[in-house]
């Protein structure tokens, strides 16, 4: 809303500087946005006569001209040629700076004197562009200040208004705020109508079908108008509040609702059938041109403004085009009504249609304003376009608006807001914002005026009573904390470990967007019955590509994989912890969990100058191992089977716990690679938190005393076939029964895997490090060497293997 | 024998003399050999001791034993030197070019929306706060009704939502955590509950998805001071403890009396400059109490109980904290962004 300061000045004296009035206005919660001083630069022009023109002596293109402003004459050179001798012009007096920055001086041009310069619209900032210097009208008084002969001696407040905030919609509810804040009192203005002849019965009729819709409706007749373009001071107000004048009959009716906040209408009273209005709610099938020349499709539930035949105008939103006052209109009916919100709201959301009219009717306009407004606008109908105000208002208002009472209990006041102001200073700021106000006994009863339907109980006159007390009044307390114990939940701990872990296996944290393109599921190539098929589809995504609740973290990060590598980056390592969604059908809110996901590519150990290695997959699998470690998870295996169908089948692994499948790592599969024009050596990591939490829960780690014996270290190389995995040589040791063997291994690893020169085709060696150790004692070689036999015995019963000789 | 002993020692000290201080070790072993080796000149003569008469053994042994001191001590002091000169040319020898980069796992940045997070959630833990989650697709009841937000209420507009179904939506903010936990639990409630929110909005400073942090507090009598003094703490451990704080009235559906929070302008010390716009305030949070009408949704008794309640956006103290100046950055992911915070 913007708001001009001399408007506003009509119904309230300012007495502050803009600054502090705007600042007043801010800690009131009328947040002023920006601040426009129109007369910024134009303070050293003035209007001047121009009295001669005369060609420059030795330059073709410009003028010497003489002006007088009052004062002395002064020449000037102009390189306009639009003047003559007698116009009024703008004249830029020497030490002017002009809105475009411009700085004049007392100079030579071309080696004649110029004591200032005729101005352009340009140059005043008053168009984009033009073409010559400004030319006033003749009646320019001569020698005042140009800014304040145009109406631009003047400041504009923007101001950002909350949708509560209705009521300072217009100059008078900001005039009202001003003065129950600076404590002025409200001017009144004397508006008297002049009424004459038949009476407005006679001429018009008003039948309100829907009260409930429209509570209120008054009609004024206003005959033998001339439509014309208004006055200079009415179209430079509507263009300071960002309005275009178009003619004076349209022209009045934006005036008072900048005004008074009171949206007006005005019909060609000839265009409506049978000259009367209609308030109802439109027929199935009946549509409407409004103003802006769109025919509009008409529901049951859009209130129209009718004549005896048809919607003439959508009711507080539009006007129809076929009733518009047009430059041969002579009588119009205007119409002052008050709408009830939610219907108006429902309708300019249906019809994709907003107006100042609207916008204010659906937060709520003032209901007492209607007539008021009506007589403000025939007034000026009468002055300006000359028309004949018919007598008397049809104001047809079957069941009138009522604002609520409230009790205000200053003891709760002072509790909520944490001060102790008196009962009695309380009524007295309700009183500043015209809220009449009555004590009994303890309690404050206030009567909210028409204006504010946005009081409605007793915190909203808190809010007033600290409003205007001042937010910075109230004393800085900090409540006592009761200790407690905040415990965070699971999943954000979770979160915060494999964080991390990550990061500190060199992964960045990357966060992408939770909605998706619906298109991944078969890009990754996911069976027609994979649950992460099972996407929340969104009903009004901004792009088509947002259009899915993600169920895998690894499209976002496939997509940032590639984003990176297309800026160059050859290494990519990131990590997301986040949630995915899984629909849990019609009117259930989906299933919601953290997953946790990382990608990597390029080098497998990137930041460090030595010799390379490009990533391979137990670069992926480490930072998993080291989190499984961490949430002590113990007896995890990683198994073959079970993958996702875009991971390579031979160098990727599901990962399981007991039933559980807690999440899979490995390669991107070849051909899913070459369709998203990703490198096939590109890892991924996908795991699941639920999972992996409840496998933790089950692992929490019970304290192990340290060793008081040594333990025994002895390394095992067995030569095996190539098809089985070093997992399964850790299995068979494991499912190795004796009590002693079982009591006494600790720890197995394997340290090396070897094939090639002196180990047979189709085989390899693998190379175990086992540890032995006694709690009770120090074990000795020869036991040791038996359990190293039952070892090598096992596996070669089980698995073929042979000792590496 | 004597006089012979005297020459052994004059003879093997002269020589190592003579050998220098920069003998080759092999040199100076060989030498000791000779004076002292098993068939050096001093075993030699010592071994003939056996030939002397008894009177005279003690005598020259004592003697003979001074003689082979002062040889050993002397070799051991040539020999000591020159395993020091050696380990000099050695250490010499031995260089690093110290400007190379060391040796360290390349560290990965936690996401700089997440430290944003986390630090604001530590402050508050710090307060006496406890963290609570609620999920990313809500009930239009939870994210608007509840919270006083009606259909076809002018606020809504204000965050243009999206639909899941006609009563599922993405939420748009994070107070329908207020609503659960204060239907799972009763007061006294100190909670925050950070979380991605939604809203129909791509732009320099809006992403159609985003972090908030609400936060609310609830006990038999919180105040709107209270309100003042918790919202102070936090955003001056935020940002500066020296920062001014303005309250000023606003507009949620949820709250009453409602209120904005800016902070004085850090970057150009409430001059004015591009980022408070001129104003020399940059707006960071909305509060205010808890609307009786929220409380009445819960379950609660609102004369029985009061509360406050604010949010605040990730991205926006991000984005001060940091200098970043479009909000787009933080949801690209690109690496040589991530690896500066
Ligand atoms: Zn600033």
């Amino acid at each position: 809303m913007r708001v001009s300061l001399e408007w506003l000045r009509e119904y309230v004296p300012i007495n502050q500087p803009t600054p502090a009035l705007a600042e007043a206005l801010i800690n009131a919660g009328l947040e002023v946005g920006a601040i426009e001083d129109l007369g910024a630069g134009m303070e050293s022009v003035v209007v001047a006569e121009l009295l001669s023109v005369a060609p420059h002596p030795s330059a073709d293109r410009l003028s010497l001209c003489e002006v007088q402003a009052g004062g002395e004459t002064r020449r000037v050179v102009c390189g306009a040629r639009n003047m003559k001798a007698g116009d009024r012009v703008a004249l830029a007096v020497p030490g002017a700076r002009l809105p475009n920055g411009l700085e004049i001086r007392k100079s030579k041009i071309r080696g004649e004197t110029s004591e200032g310069m005729l101005c352009s619209e340009q140059e005043l900032k008053l168009a984009e562009k033009s073409a010559g210097i400004l030319i006033l009208p003749p009646d320019a008084p001569v020698g005042s200040p140009l800014a304040g002969y145009l109406g631009r001696d003047d400041v504009i407040f923007d101001i950002e208004l909350t949708p509560n905030r209705a009521d300072c919609l217009s100059h008078l509810g900001v005039a009202r705020e001003v003065a129950a804040l600076t404590g002025a009192a409200l001017t009144v203005q004397d508006r008297t109508v002049p009424e004459a002849g038949e009476a407005v019965g006679a001429m018009t009729s008003v039948t309100i079908e829907d009260a409930g819709r429209c509570p209120r409706y008054a009609a004024r007749v206003i005959r033998g108008v001339k439509v014309g373009p208004s006055p200079r001071w009415l179209a430079s107000r509507l263009e300071k509040v960002g309005v275009r004048p178009i003619n004076n009959v349209v022209d009045v009716t934006n005036y008072v609702l900048f005004e008074l906040g009171q949206p007006l209408h005005a019909f060609d009273l000839a265009a409506l059938a049978e000259g009367r209005i209609v308030v109802r709610c439109a027929r199935e099938g009946e549509s409407l041109v409004t103003l802006d020349g769109v025919e509009r499709k008409l529901t049951a539930d859009d209130l129209v403004i009718a004549d005896a035949n048809r919607p003439v105008a959508l009711a507080g939103v539009m006007g129809g085009e076929a009733t518009e006052v047009t430059a041969g209109t002579a009588d119009i009916l205007l119409e002052s009504a008050y709408f009830a919100p939610l219907g108006i709201r429902r309708t300019a959301k249906r019809q994709g249609l907003k107006s100042e009219a609207s916008h204010r009717f659906e937060r709520g306009c003032d209901p007492e304003m209607v007539v008021r407004a009506s007589d403000r606008a025939a007034g000026l109908l009468a002055e300006l376009a000359a028309g004949q105000v018919a007598s008397g208002v049809l104001d047809v208002y079957p069941s009138p608006v009522r604002r609520p009472e409230i009790r205000l209990r200053p003891e709760r006041a002072n509790a909520l807001l944490g001060i102790d102001l008196p009962g009695d200073a309380m009524a007295e700021i309700l009183r500043r914002l015209g809220i009449a106000v009555e004590i009994q006994g303890a309690e404050i009863v206030a009567r909210v005026p028409s204006w504010r339907p946005d009081l409605a109980i007793e915190a909203d006159l808190v809010e007033e009573i600290a409003r205007l007390h001042g937010y910075d009044r109230i004393p800085t307390t900090l409540p006592r904390a009761p200790i407690q114990s905040p415990e965070a939940p699971p999943e954000r701990r979770l979160e915060q470990t494999a964080r991390e872990l990550f990061t500190g296996f060199g992964f960045h944290e990357a966060i992408t967007y939770r909605f998706v393109s619906p298109g991944w599921a078969d890009r990754l190539g996911l069976t027609v019955d994979d649950p992460r098929r099972r996407n929340v589809r969104l009903r009004n995504p901004m792009r088509e590509d947002q259009a899915a609740m993600r169920t895998s973290l690894i499209p976002g990060l496939l997509t940032a994989a590639l984003a990176n590598l297309r800026r160059d980056q050859t290494d990519v390592r990131l990590f997301e912890a986040g949630k995915v969604f899984f629909d849990s059908g019609e009117g259930n809110l989906p299933e919601e969990r953290v997953a946790l996901g990382a990608v990597l590519a390029g080098e497998g150990r990137p930041g460090f100058w030595g010799k390379g290695r490009a990533a391979d997959f137990y670069d992926a699998k480490g930072p998993v191992e080291a989190l499984l470690d961490r949430l002590a998870i113990r007896g995890a295996r990683f198994q073959t089977e079970g993958l996702s169908p875009y991971l390579h089948p031979g160098l990727s692994a599901s990962l399981r716990w007991e039933k559980e499948r807690l999440g899979e790592l490995g390669m991107l599969h070849p051909e899913v690679a070459a369709a998203l024009e990703l490198p096939d050596t590109l890892f991924l990591v996908d795991l699941d938190a639920p999972a992996l939490l409840r496998a933790a829960a089950a692992g929490f780690p019970a304290f192990i005393p340290p060793p008081r014996f040594p333990a025994a270290r002895r390394d095992l190389a067995v030569v095996v076939d190539e098809s089985i995995e070093s997992g399964e040589l850790l299995e068979q040791i494991g499912l190795i029964s004796e009590k002693e063997f079982r009591e006494a291994l600790r720890q197995i690893e394997v340290f090396d895997v070897y094939r090639g020169e002196g180990i047979p085709a189709g085989k390899k060696s693998v190379a175990l490090r086992l540890s032995y150790r006694s709690d009770e004692r120090t074990l000795t070689d020869a036991e040791v060497n038996v359990f190293q036999e039952r070892v090598l015995t096992r596996l070669a019963k089980e698995l073929g293997a042979a000792l590496r000789t | 024998m004597i006089e012979a002993l005297n020459a052994i020692r004059d003879e093997a000290l002269r020589r190592l003399a003579e050998l220098g201080a920069d003998a080759p070790e092999a040199e100076i072993r060989d030498l000791r050999a000779r004076y002292l080796g098993r068939e050096g000149s001093l075993s030699v003569a010592m071994r003939g001791m056996g030939k002397l008469p008894a009177s005279e053994r003690p005598e020259i042994g004592r003697l003979a034993n001074e003689v082979k001191g002062a040889i050993e001590e002397a070799f051991e002091t040539a020999q000591g030197a020159l395993a020091a000169r050696e380990r000099a040319q050695s250490l010499a020898s031995e260089r690093v070019d110290v400007t190379l980069p060391g040796r360290t796992p390349a560290i990965g940045r936690v996401h700089p929306l997440t430290q944003t997070a986390e630090r604001a959630t530590e402050i508050f833990v710090g307060l006496g706060f406890s963290v609570a989650e609620g999920p990313d697709v809500e009930t239009d009841y939870n994210n608007f009704e509840a919270l006083n937000i009606p259909r076809d209420h002018p606020a809504r507009e204000l965050q243009d939502t999206f639909y899941v179904a006609d009563d599922i939506v993405l939420r748009t903010h994070t107070s329908p955590v207020q609503i659960r936990t204060m239907k799972q639990r009763k007061p006294p409630l100190r909670v925050i509950a950070p979380g991605t929110v939604y809203r129909r909005d791509d732009d320099v400073t809006h992403s159609p998805m985003f972090l908030q942090i609400e936060g609310f507090m609830v006990d038999e009598k919180v105040t709107f001071g209270d309100l003042k003094g918790v919202l102070t703490a936090f955003l001056q451990e935020m940002f500066d403890k020296g920062t001014r704080l303005r309250f000023r009235p606003s507009y949620f559906p949820f709250v009453e009396p409602g209120a904005e929070v800016d902070i004085e302008c850090f970057l150009c010390r409430a001059k004015g400059c591009r980022v408070c716009k001129g104003t020399a305030w940059i707006e960071i949070l909305g509060a205010g109490m808890i609307h009786p009408e929220v409380f009445r949704a819960v379950g609660y008794d609102p004369a029985a109980c009061s509360g406050f309640a604010f949010g605040m956006g990730i991205e926006r103290i991000a984005m001060l904290r940091y200098g970043v100046n479009d909000i787009r950055h933080f949801y690209e992911n690109d690496q040589n962004f991530l690896e500066q915070f």
